[in-house]
């Protein structure tokens, strides 16, 4: 947009293409789940410390329990949300070339939802079906 | 993608060196960029081993021996010589500063390198080309908006939110906080840097002003405003004490204050 003409003027460069009028809805999302990883985070510590040496049948019994299914489900979510926005952000500093920046944004989104699913997907397989994916 | 290296043109070589005058009693050398866009050569360090018993304790009155002295082709922007008029911003010892508060005494290392600004064009030794920076602080219409007619006398304000404008008023528009911004040295011409910003928010908090929203309105932008990463390198160097990075989280609170 910049480069466009080497006689757009000063002003006309600080301007751009104006405001997008948004970004306050993304702040919220980064900051407010940045705070919710904290209390998930600690909890997923505490989780896999209580069940590390009991094993596998202890674990699945444990994803059993609505609460820990809860709470894992959270801890994905937030966390692949927390990833999209981050990794967008990061992405638009960085990837400057169009065809190269649009396409690291649409696979950022499309790993992010698609670990989502996976997650969650296996995450209620457990919780309602107990076992291993035969 | 973002370049790490310098491009071929722009790799600065070894200048010339100047020695001390004989009988110099105390010398310091200065190490200090060169660039003639009018020779089409590359940038290049040149080296002056100054009389610093003859020359003031400021950069500026160094650089000003060295002009005087030894080499009157050197290029730099000065005018207040007290740290008033923001012209003789320059990276001195790796640090945005002002060259006429800032004493040569105080940098650490051998030679006292000095280089232009960051990241803007270098139109000359060591004078950058600031046209976009002060057009980035014209487009956030720096100046009082209001649409209730004038009042007679003047618009009044309480000392109270008189003192909302401190730390704030300040900005001498040097440019040494937003040359030293990495999120600006990656997209400088969309991102309107911490100086811009700190004066956006001087004016979003003036109770005169009648356009707060269209202020914030304009600003809330994932590159204008979202590109400050709180990396804070603007409140380290800014040579009045000023703190871009807080008012730039001011500005990102009011607009929360909008929508929750």
């Amino acid at each position: 947009m910049s480069n466009d003409s080497q006689f757009r003027t000063a002003l006309g460069r600080a301007r751009g293409l104006g405001s997008a009028h948004h970004g306050v809805s993304a702040f919220i999302v980064e900051r407010s789940t940045s705070v919710a990883l904290v209390p998930l985070c600690l909890w997923a510590v505490y989780a896999a410390i209580k069940v590390a040496p009991l094993g596998y049948e202890s674990a699945v019994l444990m994803l059993r329990q609505p609460v820990n299914a809860i709470m894992s489900l959270l801890l994905v979510g937030v966390s692949f949300l927390h990833m999209r926005v981050g990794l967008r952000v990061v992405i638009e500093d960085y990837v400057h070339t169009p065809a190269a920046k649009i396409l690291a944004l649409l696979a950022n989104s499309t790993l992010c939802w698609l670990g989502w699913a996976i997650a969650t997907f296996s995450i209620l397989w457990v919780a309602f079906v107990g076992g291993p994916v035969h | 993608m973002v370049q790490f290296t310098l491009p071929r043109n722009s790799k600065i070589t070894k200048g010339k060196h100047f020695p001390a005058p004989e009988g110099a009693k105390k010398v310091k050398s200065f190490k200090i960029y060169r660039y003639d866009p009018e020779t089409g050569a590359n940038p290049r360090w040149d080296t002056f081993d100054v009389a610093v018993d003859q020359c003031g304790p400021m950069v500026l009155d160094a650089i000003l021996h060295i002009k005087n002295t030894m080499d009157p082709s050197l290029a730099f922007r000065r005018s207040c010589r007290e740290g008033v008029c923001g012209s003789c911003a320059m990276n001195i010892g790796g640090r945005n500063t002002l060259a006429c508060t800032h004493a040569w005494d105080e940098v650490p290392g051998d030679a006292v390198q000095i280089s232009p600004l960051p990241q803007m064009p270098v139109l000359k030794d060591l004078i950058p080309d600031l046209t976009l920076f002060f057009a980035q602080y014209s487009s956030i219409e720096p100046w009082l908006h209001t649409d209730t007619p004038m009042p007679q006398k003047e618009w009044t304000q309480s000392p109270q939110d008189r003192a909302k404008l401190d730390g704030l008023y300040e900005c001498i528009l040097c440019a040494c906080c937003t040359t030293s911004c990495p999120s600006y040295w990656w997209n400088g011409e969309k991102y309107l840097g911490p100086a811009a910003l700190l004066q956006a928010y001087r004016w979003l908090v003036d109770s005169r002003d009648e356009a707060i929203g269209d202020r914030l309105d304009d600003l809330e932008d994932p590159f204008k405003l979202y590109r400050c990463h709180t990396i804070m390198n603007c409140a380290q160097v800014c040579p009045k004490g000023l703190n871009p990075a807080k008012a730039i989280a001011g500005i990102k609170r009011m607009l929360v204050e909008r929508v929750v």
